[in-house]
This record gives structure tokens, sequence and C-alpha cells, in this order.
């Protein structure tokens, strides 16, 4: 028994199950709408029926019966009519009188007692607009850009300018441009959009919601609600997917039921169907990329030029930031000295765009690692064998003048991952654009390499200061226990199975003791949102070192209570002091509840001193830890149809210290799975009515158990040790890479260079045959 | 209340019953079998019918024979049941083959080969693997039964050449015999996937010359199409690698594919070529 | 609009409902029975996450309106199959292999993985893709529910030797 508990497990670096997964597979875990709610409203949002123009009437047709309905529009706003994001020009519901900027802004919200009568009294709200021409694609908008510079209309604009890019291009013996173009993907989380809005009788709200940031409505809603933060309070429930796609949507979401629920004093439920969610939410950003490169004979780069614009929609929300992470990506991976990069964020009529995992990193990803496989083909040198002489490594300055750390993993992914997947061999047996003997389908590898950013740009945890507590408490099960408490949601990454691991490894407490209840801002503190790639790194951290905390208390508790003074340590869930005979935590944790009520370990996050950043010139440090992976694609290529299937994916990837290898497996394989349907099937166009031509799962096809390769993942560990347990991002990262490492896949076999993705088969037919598409 | 629950349903248990129903115009409702496309297109907000007769579980059209020359597969036939039917993989291959694209495991169990050609989506799985049999639809009335080539029964855009008090029976399907079929779906992905092209075939060849030629493209047109100028050419010519670029060349002339959410038209016109070439590879 | 009723074996035991025929399975089973473990997601039939048993068939609830299941058709939900001994291997088997992320996919997952397993005991890699392919799953990949339904198949035929 004391030998047993000498060795007692670890959990972090194991692959605990998941705490939430036995509800999960029963059924029983209740979503938003498996929830029985009485006596609320539905609430169905009105919109704008055309994308740009004068909105001139929003009338309820007086013929119409209205009673037990209530109708909210912009007159119904308490305060200032502004969702506040990261500017303040969109409009909780457009006004009569402005200017409407997207097909299906919203204009009115209308509730009644089933979704229904809801649906059938909009119907009968009349919204005139004076339609205005609109401007609806990212085309529309790169072309004003190629002709006319001064006409493009950009909300954001961000430079990064290293060393000295006329030097470098005049050093240069050879000059590379190229242009890459991806559209519009959706997150396609199973369970769509929703949230319930509850009046409470001090006026404040109470919301319940499928979210990642409970308290991004807390701050962003005080202006149109007339709420401070105390009075907005918001709880996550259990999220069927989000991926970004459930970041910044829901605070609108909320504003919408909110204006009902107060006008009305009834809980107001908003949740969409498929077709409405899929039409009316963020997707991620459709960017037009242009790269320039100079380079020696011997393949330095001398110069790295790129512009960088994303179509950011019709309104800013949070696209400044996306577009920061994607120019931050844009040649993060490649040493070289001289680089300008020029971001952009374009206005088009159109849904604003927003969060998808990976932010704005896989545009830029998707464009550098397309045209550095171009680079290498145009210098007659192989793509592995180019990065492995070319790739940034510790010691290396990035384009902001970052110095990388020993902690970068960033060589040993590449050698791995060429090694794992015998890239070399593969590479001379790519079909180049014709059969090999024996071979019935053109094959090709590809490789992308890269580096993701983990946490918020630059200093941005310095300033934000995450806070997060573990507290002593009486769980569900009566039993005396331990909550962790932080804003980090559960969206099926599996937080609450990892920060359970590290509160239990902190606390050296069996994971039986430890609970984490689902994120509600009125019980937990800001410890930032689920983004970013920051959860297991930023905020684990803090649940490591306020379990600490609160490990400290309750050693000197039992102490003073149950040793006579003689120090007491926490130990695989006893508390054990010298000479004396061990007393398990719960019996001391109940003393505690008892006696002083409880007890609380907090931490604040910080970042070490040395961190630099310059907001404005985006010079310094721009990320506190990168994450790397070397990530490879093999494919086959019917000649006859160019049907293309992705065979193989090697990954091999450094993402700090491993928290649970089976979790983070997970994120990777489907992160990669993501990538794959923006790389070869996922497309939605623009309808000139101004709605996506993919709107249903009919028509946006995402890959299903028959599409998916064999994956070969695996993890090599270069911890950030200023914040133990040492984890860098994983979320996003894998999302980053596989497009870029197919379309190269794709060049080598077909000997032809997509620079458009989804690589469809009538995409290669048109490369091929067309000869629209670039030169190998 | 969703549209869908406005219908009124009728739940004929007999044949006799269903088509007594559709006889009056005061009882006919439209038809509903599996509901896998139009308790779609009723989700997506096409006007829903004021009545429906359900022929969903109808014995009489629920079985397949196998008989001397032919086999006979009730309109009712599930695409699942049709799957698992051994003998059809010997006499219809191709069909088969069709009918295990459809969707994925839970709609082949729902969704009915009657159903599908009903229906008459241009895009419709089964229907070039029906037409090249040369079968024939078989269609009941009060009035009787009656028979109507399937090459004849697609006459439009989602249009079918069936009577309003007429329901789909079955299908009488010639056996392919001596000649080989075969069945190519070029989809969106590789289940759950509505057809970018496809062909299915029915070729006969003696001593290395085509005795006979059945081609059929869905998805490239109106409706599901014949390539009878390509069976033509075919008929009587030796199988050379010669003969099968001019067949492959022939078929992209003749299609007139049109761009949709699914594909271009270029692709689909060189595609179609391209899946007739397939055919005359694997014989 | 026409009500009907209609009595089932449901999960095992005898239910019967009254509601328009045209009322689809899922809103009955969710709405009417209290059954949300099947989920709605697209409700088109092409997600799969509101897949139930109908006779031992796999099919989406979200097609199927009320009146065209007469009276003692068998259905098996998520519900009824965790009851069940061979259920509650595979829902095991999906907790072991990190086959769950966001869970909205998962019941249907299991249902389908279920009716796989009671036809074809030994299935290969291949027929469970096939089997899988009607249900969408966005978080995982879904190498590790393919794992998951291995392992299962692999502990249901030990358990029957």
């Amino acid at each position: 028994m004391t030998k047993a508990r000498k060795n007692a497990r670890q959990l972090i670096g194991t692959g605990m199950h998941r705490v939430d997964a036995a509800g999960k597979v029963s059924g029983e875990t209740r979503y938003l709408n498996d929830m029985p709610l009485k006596g609320i409203l539905h609430g169905v949002v009105v919109r704008s029926p055309v994308p740009r123009g004068i909105l001139k009437a929003v009338e309820p047709d007086p013929a119409y019966n209205w009673t037990g309905i209530t109708v909210a529009t912009a007159k119904d706003i308490p305060g200032e009519n502004v969702v506040h994001m990261h500017d303040r020009t969109m409009p909780l519901l457009a006004e009569v009188g402005a200017e409407v900027r997207y097909r299906g802004e919203p204009v009115a919200v209308v509730a009644a007692k089933t979704l229904a009568q809801a649906s059938a009294a909009a119907a009968h709200i009349r919204v005139e607009v004076d339609p205005l021409p609109p401007l609806l694609t990212l085309a529309e908008a790169v072309a004003v850009f190629k002709s006319t510079p001064d006409k493009f209309d950009s909300m954001k604009s961000q430079d990064i300018v290293k060393g000295d890019i006329a030097k470098g291009f005049a050093e240069a013996d050879d000059i590379l441009e190229g242009e890459y173009e991806a559209g519009h993907q959706e997150q396609l989380y199973l369970e769509n959009q929703g949230v319930v809005v509850y009046p409470q009788k001090d006026g404040s709200i109470f919301a319940d919601g499928s979210l990642q940031c409970p308290y991004f409505p807390v701050h962003e809603l005080n202006d149109p609600l007339q709420l401070p933060p105390e009075k907005i309070r918001v709880r996550q429930t259990p999220i069927g997917g989000a991926f970004g796609g459930k970041e910044e949507y829901p605070t609108m979401l909320i504003g919408y039921a909110a204006l009902p629920a107060l006008k009305s004093g009834k809980p107001v439920k908003i949740t969409y169907e498929r077709n409405e969610d899929i039409l009316f939410t963020p997707k991620r950003h459709p960017v037009w990329v242009r790269y320039k490169t100079g380079f020696k004979k011997d393949g330095t780069l001398t110069a790295i030029e790129c512009d960088y614009i994303l179509d950011g929609g019709a309104y800013l929300t949070i696209s400044d930031v996306v577009m920061f992470r994607g120019i931050l990506h844009c040649a993060l991976a490649y040493r070289c000295d001289n680089v300008v990069i020029r971001g952009k964020v374009a206005r088009t009529h159109s849904m604003p765009c927003g969060a998808f995992r990976g932010f704005g990193a896989p545009q830029a990803i998707w464009g550098i690692e397309s045209h550095i496989d171009a680079v290498a083909a145009h210098l007659g040198r192989a793509p592995h064998e180019y990065r492995q002489q070319i790739h940034i490594r510790p010691g290396d300055s990035t384009p902001t003048g970052q110095i990388l750390s020993a902690e970068n993993g960033s060589t040993t992914c590449l050698k791995q991952a060429l090694q794992r997947a015998d890239f070399a061999r593969k590479w001379r047996q790519s079909s180049q654009g014709k059969l090999r003997k024996g071979q019935q389908k053109l094959y090709g590898v590809g490789l992308a390499f890269l580096g993701h950013g983990s946490a918020f740009t630059g200093d941005g945890e310095a300033k934000f200061k995450a806070k997060g507590r573990v507290e002593l408490a009486t769980l569900a099960n009566g039993k005396p226990g331990v909550n962790i408490r932080v804003s980090s949601t559960e969206m099926g990454q599996g937080v609450h199975t990892i920060f359970t691991q590290i509160a239990a490894d902190a606390l050296s407490l069996a994971p039986e003791h430890i609970r984490f209840p689902l994120a509600d801002t009125a019980f937990v503190p800001n410890s930032g949102p689920t983004v970013a790639s920051r959860t297991t790194m930023v905020v684990g951290n803090v649940v490591y070192r306020a379990a600490q905390d609160l490990k400290q208390q309750i050693e000197a508790f039992a102490a003073q209570h149950f040793f006579r003074g003689a120090a007491a340590t926490l130990k695989d869930s006893q508390l054990v002091a010298k000479g004396a005979r061990p007393v398990p935590f719960a019996k001391v944790a109940q003393a505690m509840l008892k006696e002083i009520g409880g007890a609380s370990g907090s931490f604040q996050f910080n970042l070490p001193d040395s961190i630099r950043w310059d907001q404005t010139t985006f010079k310094g440090d721009s990320y506190p830890g990168y994450s790397w992976m070397a990530n490879i694609a093999e494919v086959e290529i019917d000649p006859l149809t160019y049907e293309l299937a992705v065979t193989r994916v090697t990954a091999v990837i450094d993402i700090g210290r491993v928290i649970n290898p089976v979790t983070a497996g997970g994120q990777v394989e489907g992160g990669l799975t993501q990538a794959l349907g923006y790389a070869v099937m996922e497309k939605m166009g623009t309808g000139k009515n101004g709605l996506y031509d993919a709107a249903r799962l009919q028509t946006y096809i995402i890959p299903t158990a028959l599409d998916t390769p064999e994956f070969d993942i695996h993890f090599v560990e270069y911890p950030y040790t200023f914040a133990p347990p040492g984890a860098k991002g994983v979320g996003e990262l894998p999302m980053d890479g596989l497009a870029p490492a197919i379309a190269n896949a794709v060049a080598a076999a077909t000997g032809r260079r997509l620079r458009q993705i989804p690589i469809t088969p009538e995409a290669i037919y048109e490369a091929v045959h067309g000869g629209r598409e670039g030169t190998p | 209340m969703k549209n869908i629950e406005k219908i009124a349903f009728q739940f004929p248990t007999t044949l006799a019953a269903a088509l007594r129903l559709q006889a009056n115009e005061k009882t006919r409702g439209k038809l509903l079998a599996g509901g896998t496309d139009l308790m779609v297109q009723w989700a997506s907000g096409v006007p829903t019918p004021e009545r429906v007769t359900s022929l969903w579980n109808l014995p009489e059209i629920s079985a397949i024979r196998v008989l001397a020359d032919h086999v006979e597969i009730g309109a009712g036939v599930t695409h699942a049941f049709l799957v698992d039917c051994q003998p059809l993989r010997t006499h219809v291959p191709a069909l088969v083959a069709a009918a295990g694209t459809v969707g994925a495991k839970q709609i082949q169990a729902r969704g009915t080969l009657g159903g599908n050609v009903a229906n008459a989506s241009p895009a419709g799985d089964t229907a070039p693997a029906l037409l090249v049999t040369d079968g024939t639809v078989v269609l009941a009335s009060q009035a009787g039964e009656r028979e109507v080539s399937l090459s004849q029964f697609w006459t439009g855009y989602r249009q079918i050449a069936a009577r309003p008090d007429e329901i789909i029976v079955a299908f009488r399907l010639p056996k392919r015999g001596k000649a080989r079929e075969r069945f190519r779906k070029i989809g969106t992905r590789r289940a759950q996937a509505i057809s970018k092209v496809m062909a299915a075939s029915r070729i006969r060849v003696e001593k290395g010359v085509i005795v006979s030629a059945a081609i059929a493209l869905g998805s490239v047109a109106p409706t599901p199409v014949r390539l009878t100028q390509v069976e033509q050419f075919l008929a009587g010519k030796k199988l050379t690698p010669a003969l099968i670029a001019e067949a492959e060349k022939l078929a992209q002339t003749t299609v007139q594919p049109i761009a949709d959410i699914r594909s271009t038209a270029e692709y689909r016109r060189w595609a179609s070529g391209r899946l007739v070439r397939d055919a005359l590879e694997h014989l | 609009m026409s009500n009907v009723t209609r009595t089932w074996k449901l999960n095992g035991k005898s239910v019967t409902v009254r509601a328009p025929a045209g009322r689809r399975l899922l809103d009955v089973l969710r709405d009417d029975l209290g059954l949300t473990g099947s989920k709605e997601s697209c409700g088109e039939g092409e997600c799969g996450a509101c897949t139930v048993l109908v006779d031992d068939e796999p099919m989406v609830s979200c097609l199927i309106p009320v009146g065209q299941l007469p009276n003692g058709t068998e259905i098996l939900t998520i519900e009824g199959i965790a009851r069940k001994a061979a259920g509650r291997v595979i829902q095991q088997a999906y907790i072991e292999c990190g086959a769950v992320q966001c869970g909205f996919c998962i019941p249907g997952m299991v249902v389908s993985s279920y009716a796989l397993l009671q036809r074809n005991p030994k299935p290969s890699t291949r027929a469970i893709r096939d089997a899988l392919a009607g249900n969408l799953c966005r978080c995982t990949g879904y190498a590790k529910i393919i794992q998951a339904v291995k392992l299962a198949a692999t502990r249901l035929a030990k358990r029957t030797r």
C-alpha cells in the first residue's frame, strides 16, 4: 500500500479518459436544445432582404394579429445601438434611415410562444430597403486593390517590416512571385448556435448558451443593453462543437434575444436551424495572398514581400486580430533578413467573417507553404531538402525580430516527419504528371512546415492577466472535493479532462475528488476566452498554480488541526506528516469546509519580464511560445477522372508538454480532417443575392468516415518551461498545414500547381487541360 | 407546428386500396415511399401537399422476383434490400452498385427504387443503371397495369410519364446475360454524395467485337440519358484503343451538361467521355 | 392534418403515441417522449445525429413521418442501446479510445456502430468506415471512433465465445 502510493501515477502525460465522455456516449448530456424549458418565448431574427441599401422601414403588418407576440427593433434598444467588439461600427439591429450592409443583417427580432408562431409573425414584418450596389466578394475587392488601390476599402491595415526589402531584392539572384486564394470555410459544429436569455427582476439578464467565451457578452453588450458587466451573467451549456464559430457570434445572439426578453419580461430562446446557421453566422475569412520572394542561387531567401488580404465582410468585428495572426504567420517559418508583410481587411457587403480554428494562420500558411514549394521547384530543389536548409530554428529571428528560444522543436519536427513518412523515397516516386511503371493512379507526396503562435499576440497575456481559482467545495455527490473555477469552456477539445489532470497532479489528489463545472460568470473569474491555442498553456498554468496554492492551504490547515503543528503534505489524496498516521484528504477537506468555510487557491497569469512587444510597429516577441508541425500528405489522383484521395497524412508536432496524448491526438486528427475538407471539398460561393450558395449539409460537403486518410501522428516535446506544466497550444495548429501539403502533393502528382482551394476534380481538370492555372 | 404536420396522410395497407385513393381526385395524395427525397424537400421549404398517400411497407410492391430472362423489382424495395439481394449482383450488377452509392446506410434503409425513379432527379443514382437494362417501369392504376420503357419514362426535368392516378409498382429488367455491366459515380465525396457525373453501361463483346452497347449517364442533362449516338457508333466494331478514344470524344461532343453547385459544365463534359472510356476499358 | 395513434416497442417497452401523421419521429422522440439522446443537426438526413434503429435497421429519424411506422414497430434509440450489454461495451470502447469530443454526433454514431456489430461482428476497417459514413463528425477525424468500434468488436467476440 505504502509502496503503491509512493509510485502513485502522475496523470499529466497519460491518456486519462475524458471526464465528460460517459454522459455523451449515453445520450444523457443535455445540450441547450435538450433542456426542458417552460414558459419561454422563441425568437426569430428578421433580416435585410438585400446585401446593401438604405433601410426605409421595418413595420409590422397592421392587419396581422400581434397578440402574444413581442417585436423588437432598433427602437427598443435601451442604450446605444452598437455591439462593441474591436470597433464600434456594428449596430445590434440595423436602424431605419441607416445603411444595411449585408444580406441577412438583423433588423428586428420577433418572439412568440412557439417557434412556428414567431416565424409566421416574422413573415408579417415589412422590411423596406432602397438598394445600393453591393461589393460582394473578395475577388471584387482585390480587383479594386490591383487597379485602383486608393479606392480599396480596408477596415484595418497593418505592416510588418524587417530589414531592408529593397536591399534584399537587390541581393537576390532570382525572384519568384505567386498569388494564392482560398474562400469561406464553415465551422460546421454539429450543434447549431443557440442561447436563452432570462430577464431578471432587477433588470439584469442571465444567458445560457452554447458559447466559447462567457465573458465576451458580459463586456460587449453593456452599451446597447445599458447594463454594466455585473448585470450580465453568462453560463455555458454543453457545447456541441465550436471551432471558433461560437467565439464572437454568441454575443450578437444574446443581444438579439435580450431585446424581446427585456421588452416582454419573459425568457427568450433563439436557436438556429442548420440553414440559418450556415447563412448568417461568421465563417473563415476568404484570403488573397501574394508573395514575392528573392533568393540566392544556393536558395538562401534574401527578401519576402507579401500582401495578405482578408475578406472581413460588412463590419470589422474581430477581423483585425485575425489579420494580425495571419500576417504573423505569413513568413514565420523561414530564415530571411528582409521582410515586408502588408495585411489588410477588405470590406465587402457580406456576413462578417470571424473566428475559425487557426484564425488567419491557415490562410497565411496556405500561401507561404505553396510558395516555398514553388521556389524549391524553381531552384530545382526537392521541397524537403530545401526546407531543411531554410527553416527557422532556435537562435534565428522571426519577421518581428523575436529570437527563437531553445524551446522550439522546429528542426526536430521536420526531421522526424521526413523520416517517419520516408519522404525522400516517396518524393522520387511522385508521378509528376505521368504514371510511373506500376502506378494505377497519379501519386504525389507533399510537405508543409509551420509554427503556430500560442496564446494572445505579443504581450496580450501579460496585459490580460488571466485569473483562475481552485476551490474546496462540497461536490454534487455530497462529498468534499475541489472545483476548478476558470472561464475556459469545454467544447469537445478536452479541457475539462486535462485541467482535471493538471489540478490532480498539482494537488496530488485523485481525479475523483476534482470537478470542473461548466463556466458561469457568476462563479468563475475571467481567465479569458477559450481561443487562440491559449487554454492549456495559459489557463492550464493558472490552474496548476492555483491548485498548488490551495494545496499549501490544505497542508497548513492539516498541520494545525490534525498533526499538532507538524508539517503536513498532501500526497496521493492523503495528508501525511512525519511519524503520524496519514489522514484522508476527504476528512481534512470536510473539516476545512466546516471550520473555516472552505478555501480557495488562486493565480493570475503573467509573462516573463523579458517579453517585449510593440503593437504599433509589430516588432518584438509576437507570441510567448510557438508550437511546430511538419505535415506530410500523400495523394492519389485517378487519371481517368481526377478524383483525388488523400491516403496518408503524417504529422510530427511540438506542442510542448503533452498533457494527454489521447485528447491531443484527437485534436490533431480532427483538425487535420477539417483541413482536409478545406483543401479538397469544402466550397462556398456567394450568389448575386448576397447569399452563400452552399447553405445546407446537402451542398456544403465535409469529410465522412470514408474520406479520411490513415494518420501517423507523433509528438515531440519542447516544453514551455515558464508556465508549468509546460504545454504550448495544440487546438489550431493541425488546421494550418494540410491544405498546402495536399496542394504540394497534387503538384508532385500532376506537375501542376493549384493556387486555389478547394482542389476539386474540376480544379485539377482545369489546371491540366485549361492551362488557366499556373505552371508547375 | 411544422408544415409536414399539417399534411393529411393516408396509409393504405394494400395496393388495391392505394390505387383506389389515387383514382379519385378528392382522395388522391402525393405519393410518399421512404421519404428520403420528399421529406428533405419539405424540410427545406418546398411547399407541402395537402394530402399524402404513403406507399411505405406495401407488401405487393416490396418483393424481388428473379424470372427466366428478367428480374422484377418492386418499386417499394429499399436500396438496402436491393444491395443485399445476391441474385441481383449476377443479373443487374450495375444497379446493385448504384444502389450502394445512394446516401449512406441510413438512407439506403429507407430510400426505395420506385422513389428514386419517381423523384426524377437527373442525379438519381439508380437511373443510369436502370436505363442500360432496356427494362420497363410497371405502372398500375384502377384501369390496370401498363409498362413504359425506362428510356421513355423521364420526360423532362423532374417529370415522369405516369398519370396522376398511377403508381409505379415494379421494374422489369432484362438480365444482362453475357453482357458486362459497369457503374461509376463521381461524387462530391465518397459517401452521402450527390453525383457530379455518373455512368452505367451494359456492353456485350464477342470475339473482340462489340455486339451491343448500352451506356447511360446521370447529372449531365435535365434527365438521365442514354448515349445512343455512342452506342450506335460502337455497335459492330472491334474493341480497340483507337475505338475507345473515339468513343470518349464522341461522348464529350454529344452531352450538353450545365454548371451547378456540384460541378462545372466543362468538367462534366470531359468526365462523360472519361466514364465511357472507363466502361470500355473494363470489358 | 391527420392524427395517428401508434403502439411501438420502443427501447424494449410498449409505447403508444398520438401525433400528427407527418410529425417527424425525431420530434416525437425528443419533444413528446423526452428522449433527447437523439440529436438534430441538419434536419435533412445528411448528418446522422438522429440515427435510430427501426426494426434493426439504422435510419435517420428526421426523415420519418411517424404515421409510416405501423403498430408493432421496434424502435431502439441511444437510450435503449445504453441498456443493452453490447451497447455498453460499445460505449465503454468509445470512452477508452478517446472517440468522444464534443459528443453531439456520438449518440448517432453509437447507434450506427451497434447496428453494424449486430450484423457484422468482425467488420473490416473498410466496413466500419462504410457503416459510419452516414454519421458526420466534425471533431475527431473518425480515427478514434473507428478504433473504438474495432475494440468493441473484439470484446464482444470474446463474450460470445
